[in-house]
């Protein structure tokens, strides 16, 4: 269509979220654009059958009393104006009158389309990219588990006007920055500032730190290296806060316990010891196992303690006054090294007839800062040749290298993680108030570090899969027994029926409402 | 239909039938009026502070009404303007920037100024005529009746009056160059509006009425001949001057038929320029025609520009010629 003003720019497809699933794929099946300015979503191809649509009814009103038309009116159901075609359809069995039309039912207007008045914030520099979908409605969601790929971003935002605004104009100072319009950036990040506090819970919490981070990129001041022993610190809250942490430990030692069965020697080596809260569980698992427990070994991977104390001796101590007293028989190790990439196998070490299992909760990612770190690391693990490789990451693709993709994915990503936490009730305020603080400095690394120092770098499982798959591993199917006791781990803890764990390709995915936000997945070396 | 689709273009039959559709299941036979389908079945947009097509708008609100009026204004070059609105700083100090204080239509009843239709014209405006916009929600009937809607847009007009950052000119000149805008009702609330600005000396220098709402108890040629013919049918103009006008008034009243019995005087008023744009297959043209006819027994200067095959709400889609003429004659209506 030859563009006769430019204005038409200005919106993109409006009102079409909840009628179509996905965006259009082609050109040509894209909304026309004089009406998609004016709010309404017609396909080219369509415009003739809604104008026999509109004929139709026009005729049927004619015939309908005049009393009778505004009360049938009102009887009908109007779902989402904007697609004009099914509104019309709608209308058109509206007025042709049912069997049950006496029950009296239906005297309402649905607004299942909480997008339709939101659409068209012009521009497309606020629109990041054509396939952006507009927001869809937040809290209608599907109940069963689906297998789309985690593509189909959702944004759970407030629905007022300045929540609308906000995410926009973080969206449009991403792309400013990238485009290293940092004049402009600038300007739009302090709106962001002045935006953020006119929300509430969530919403002005993820709004605030990406505009911190984001004003943290354009100013260049970066942020100091983490502490690692804090952030150990902020995870613990975490895991109280909401069940995320619980469900990945939970997920890998479902898998364990299964590949440790029949086996009377066995050995875990966890990438992620922290506070070492993976293993109670398991250790109470094998005691309680039939045939009594094994002998179980544990080498715990750990960066250096940044006090005094001896972090991991200690954890370890702990652990085996545990398994003493459900007579467990238990070795324990700690081995510590700054990046995971100096491990050897030598190190990890081996023994005759172990059934060796290797435990990662959010340490591979970090290794694809430095190149050729997660090579060497997926190359040791297979010298080790573990029964079983556990393997929890974050669902999201942070990693992509332009930084407006990036931004937007992890907007969408914490938002929805944000916005879970405002729901779930776990843990005290402090806990809740830390595990912000934990998510916030992921953000904060995701969006204003680069090289080295950027360690956040979450892919998705098919990401994963590649790169596993590349290394030598093939995936072990993670039991639905695992799937049906985490949704029960689920109901127990809470937080309303918003969490949703799927199963995928034999992967267990926790997510909240239809976004899945982690996933553990188990491997073991290809045949 | 058939016939009516090969006059006026596709786009535009589908449109205002759809409008038709809706206002015809809200309207109801007692008077009365589904106002919470109304807004629900509205296709509206919020305004946007950033800068896109080198404009951004935002809402500010009348304090007398509630209601949130909506500001267009030109980005300038060099400033990302985003909501923070200089209330120091003029339009431009070198030259007249013009500002078209606009009332959106919908026969006194539907639409806003959020409405999607009426914020793609107020832009289509600030663009062509390289104006600030002022787009004016007033109090719609049959909640409100006469004469809310002309005191929401005398205040509405004496609010951008007196905007520091809406004045142009030359650095000693500095003053608000304000022009009136309304289609449908809204160029009835133009006038009327027009008309006790100039009782109160508030300058206004230009009205621009896109097929404005008048009427009167006679029923004219034009309304019998296009009767149900192009999209409006009588019997509907009359449902909404019961809603608009006091309870117990007739169609004389000058509110409505603004030349007829009871009308009121416009001798030697300091009343503006006027550009009447009247559509052709509108049943409405005999009053709009009379209008201008009376404007100009008073010695007034009005421009009337007739669009032959134009119907009603022409100037919401670009696709026809009508539209860019009309952009053309208040563009140099604007700028002569």
């Amino acid at each position: 269509m030859k563009r006769e003003h430019t204005n038409h720019d200005n919106f993109s497809s409006s009102g079409s979220c909840s009628s179509s699933s996905k965006p259009p794929m082609w050109p040509c099946d894209a909304d026309d654009e004089l009406f998609a300015v004016l709010g309404y979503s017609v396909k080219p191809s369509d415009m003739a059958d809604v104008a026999q649509k509109i004929e139709h009814l026009e005729q049927v009103m004619c015939s309908v009393e005049n009393d009778g038309l505004s009360q049938l009116a009102s009887d009908t159901t109007h779902y989402n104006p904007s697609d004009l075609s099914s509104w019309l359809e709608s209308m058109i069995s509206g007025l042709n009158p049912t069997p049950d039309f006496d029950s009296g039912v239906n005297r309402m207007v649905v607004d299942s389309d909480f997008g339709s008045d939101l659409t068209a914030i012009p521009g497309k520099a606020v629109y990041p990219n054509p396939r952006a979908k507009p927001p869809s409605p937040a809290k209608k969601l599907k109940l069963s588990p689906q297998e789309t790929e985690s593509s189909e971003s959702i944004v759970m935002v407030d629905s007022q006007e300045n929540g609308i605004k906000l995410v926009h104009s973080l969206m449009a100072c991403a792309e400013a920055v990238q485009k290293e319009n940092f004049k402009l950036a600038e300007a739009l990040v302090k709106n962001i500032g002045f935006l953020a506090v006119s929300q509430a819970g969530a919403m002005r919490k993820v709004a605030t730190y990406f505009a911190e981070a984001l004003a943290r990129r354009i100013y260049g001041l970066y942020p100091a290296n983490p502490d690692s022993g804090f952030t150990d610190l902020l995870q613990m809250h975490f895991y109280e806060t909401c069940p995320y942490l619980k469900f990945a430990h939970f997920s890998a030692n479902q898998a364990i316990l299964e590949s440790f069965a029949g086996r009377d020697l066995v050995h875990v080596v966890d990438f992620s010891m922290k506070q070492g809260m993976q293993w109670p569980p398991l250790l109470q698992a094998l005691a309680l196992r039939p045939g009594g427990p094994p002998r179980f070994r544990l080498t715990a991977v750990g960066p250096p303690s940044t006090d005094n104390t001896d972090q991991l001796k200690e954890i370890g101590r702990k652990l085996g006054q545990l398994a003493n007293s459900i007579n467990v028989e238990f070795e324990y190790r700690g081995l510590v090294t700054n990046s995971l990439a100096d491990l050897t196998a030598a190190l990890v070490g081996r023994r005759e007839g172990e059934t060796v299992a290797v435990n990662s909760i959010f340490d591979l990612h970090p290794l694809l800062a430095r190149p050729g770190a997660i090579d060497t690391v997926l190359r040791v693990v297979t010298e080790v040749k573990p029964e079983i490789f556990t393997v929890v990451e974050q669902e999201a693709n942070h990693n992509g290298s332009v930084f407006s993709d990036r931004f937007t994915e992890a907007l969408h990503y914490y938002s929805t993680l944000f916005d879970s936490l405002e729901s779930c009730g776990g843990g005290s305020d402090e806990d809740r108030v830390m595990s912000e603080i934990y998510l916030g400095r992921q953000i904060c690394n995701v969006v204003a570090c680069e090289g080295a120092d950027r360690v956040e770098r979450h892919e998705t499982l098919g990401q994963w899969r590649r790169r596993l798959g590349a290394a030598g591993f093939e995936a072990v199917h993670i039991g639905s027994n695992a799937h049906k006791q985490a949704s029960v781990l689920l109901e127990l803890f809470g937080g309303g029926d918003g969490y949703r764990v799927e199963e995928k390709h034999g992967c267990l995915m926790l997510g909240w409402h239809t976004r899945p936000l982690f996933a553990t997945s188990a491997w073991r070396l290809a045949s | 239909m058939l016939f009516l689709q090969r006059v006026v273009p596709l786009h535009t039959w589908i449109l205002i039938s759809t409008f038709k559709l809706s206002y015809n299941l809200l309207r109801r036979p007692d008077g009365t009026f589904n106002r919470d389908l109304n807004e629900y079945l509205d296709r509206n947009v919020t305004a946007n502070a950033v800068p896109v097509d080198g404009m951004y708008s935002f809402d500010t609100v009348d304090r007398l009404t509630g209601l949130a009026n909506r500001i267009y204004l030109p980005a300038r070059d060099n400033e990302p303007q985003l909501g923070i609105v200089e209330v120091e700083k003029p339009l431009s100090t070198s030259e007249v920037v013009p500002v078209i204080v606009f009332f959106h239509g919908g026969s006194f009843v539907h639409s806003s100024a959020s409405s999607a239709i009426y914020d793609t014209f107020c832009r289509r405006l600030v663009k062509t005529c390289k104006a600030a916009v002022v787009s004016v929600n007033y109090r719609r009937s049959p909640e409100h009746r006469y004469p809310c809607a002309y005191d929401d847009g005398l205040t509405a007009l004496k609010w951008v009056n007196s905007r520091a950052w809406l004045r142009s000119g030359k650095e000693n000149d500095l003053k608000v160059h304000i022009y009136l805008a309304g289609d449908s009702s809204g160029g009835n609330i133009a006038h009327h509006v027009a008309l006790r600005a100039a009782d109160e000396g508030v300058e206004v220098l230009g009205n621009i009425l896109l097929h404005p709402l008048f009427g009167g108890e006679e029923r004219t040629e034009s309304e019998k001949r296009l009767d149900g013919k192009y999209f409006v049918r009588i019997q509907e103009r009359d449902w909404y001057w019961r809603a608009y006008l006091p309870e117990g008034e007739d169609r004389d009243h000058p509110a409505c038929n603004v030349f007829g019995p009871r009308s009121l005087s416009l001798e030697g008023l300091s009343f503006p320029k006027s550009l009447v744009v009247v559509a052709g297959l509108d049943l409405l043209q005999d009053w709009q025609i009379g209008y201008v006819e009376g404007l100009k027994k008073y010695g007034h200067d009005v421009k009337l520009l007739y669009l032959e095959k134009a119907t009603i709400g022409f100037y919401f889609l670009p696709n026809n010629e009508h539209f860019e003429s009309l952009m053309d004659e208040i563009k140099s209506f604007i700028q002569s």
